[in-house]
């Protein structure tokens, strides 16, 4: 499991040379945007449950079969699975986010997921949608397009506008998933 | 590789949490920290040929050695700095742990070297750190801190 800084080290130990001036740029980068990279962690962390539930609704909603009996959100046992999984998930971008590299959700989330997804018979192409609402979820919480409450709302420090970065950053995570499961 | 974010969130994935107040104010911790890191990081990058030297000529003294002996010492202590630079860019103990000190002490007896001479190495670059000459106090105690940390593996 790397960070952005162990991320740096081990590509300056494959040239056995020390970290300098010029590699440390990108990282100086990374603590500077320390509070945003916080707060766009918090945005998932404080939105688990609603982005979750959203995201499997709505795919149930695109695909109405699959809460009636032979779905395969049928019975609850296994729409709550569902939910659960899109918890683990996003557990994992907000970790891979809080590190700034996407090691940890490589390793220990995405790695044989689909395997076992297939093994299981959960239809790929129905997660990938419920992945696909999440990111767009948390892209809208974290820039503050969202509808309903702010993020920032009644804080005095940063705004929906100056995450647009982190919030890529993110997306790129879900990509990630998106592209590990179909 | 155990850095300051990387531990943080093990712990975090062990428990099966997403990262707490707690978590986040620790990371929050190792950034603050971090700029003075970065700085003795960066002061050690630029004058490791330097520092490697003058340890060196420190533990060798006047005496007549061969030179052949002496570059593999040399070689040796820049690459405990060199770790030591990793180390103060990850903010954790990861690679001199995993790189440095793993297996170290096994090596060190096989090839019958003499500990006392790197840590005569490491304690000369420890004192002759000159605070603001070199770098300022806190990326100063930064770097001695880990300095004491390999002094200590090796001791």
């Amino acid at each position: 499991m790397l960070d952005a800084f162990s991320r740096a080290v081990v590509a300056a130990d494959a040239k056995g040379s020390p970290i300098g001036t010029n590699e440390l740029a990108s990282l100086r980068k990374y603590v500077s945007d320390a509070n945003k990279r916080i707060d766009a962690t918090l945005a998932i962390t404080q939105n688990v449950s609603c982005i979750a539930a959203d995201a499997v609704a709505g795919m149930v909603c695109e695909n109405t079969g699959m809460t009636q009996p032979g779905g395969n959100c049928y019975p609850t046992r296994r729409m709550a699975a569902c939910l659960r999984d899109g918890e683990i998930i996003l557990r994992y971008v907000s970790y891979a986010l809080l590190a700034g590299d996407p090691s940890i959700l490589d390793d220990r989330c995405l790695n044989g997921l689909k395997e076992t997804y297939m093994a299981l018979g959960v239809p790929t192409a129905n997660a990938v949608r419920a992945v696909e609402i999440m990111k767009a979820a948390t892209v809208a919480i974290m820039t503050e397009t969202n509808s309903g409450r702010k993020m920032f709302e009644g804080i005095n420090s940063g705004s929906g506008a100056q995450c647009q970065e982190i919030a890529a950053e993110a997306a790129s995570y879900f990509d990630r998933v998106i592209s590990s499961i179909s | 590789m155990k850095s300051a974010v990387t531990t943080v969130v093990a712990a975090a994935d062990a428990a099966g949490r997403f990262p707490s107040m707690s978590d986040i104010e620790a990371v929050k911790g190792s950034f603050d920290r971090a700029s003075s890191r970065m700085q003795a990081a960066e002061k050690l990058a630029a004058g490791i040929d330097k520092v490697t030297a003058d340890a060196v000529d420190a533990v060798y003294g006047k005496g007549t050695y061969e030179q052949a002996n002496k570059d593999k010492c040399a070689r040796d202590i820049h690459h405990y700095l060199r770790l030591i630079n990793y180390c103060l860019v990850t903010g954790g103990t990861g690679p001199l742990d995993e790189w440095g000190i793993a297996g170290m002490r096994e090596v060190i007896r096989a090839q019958v070297l003499p500990t006392v001479a790197y840590i005569e190495a490491f304690t000369h670059i420890r004192d002759r750190v000159c605070v603001p000459r070199d770098m300022d106090e806190q990326a100063a105690a930064e770097f001695k801190g880990l300095l004491d940390y390999l002094i200590n593996a090796l001791a």
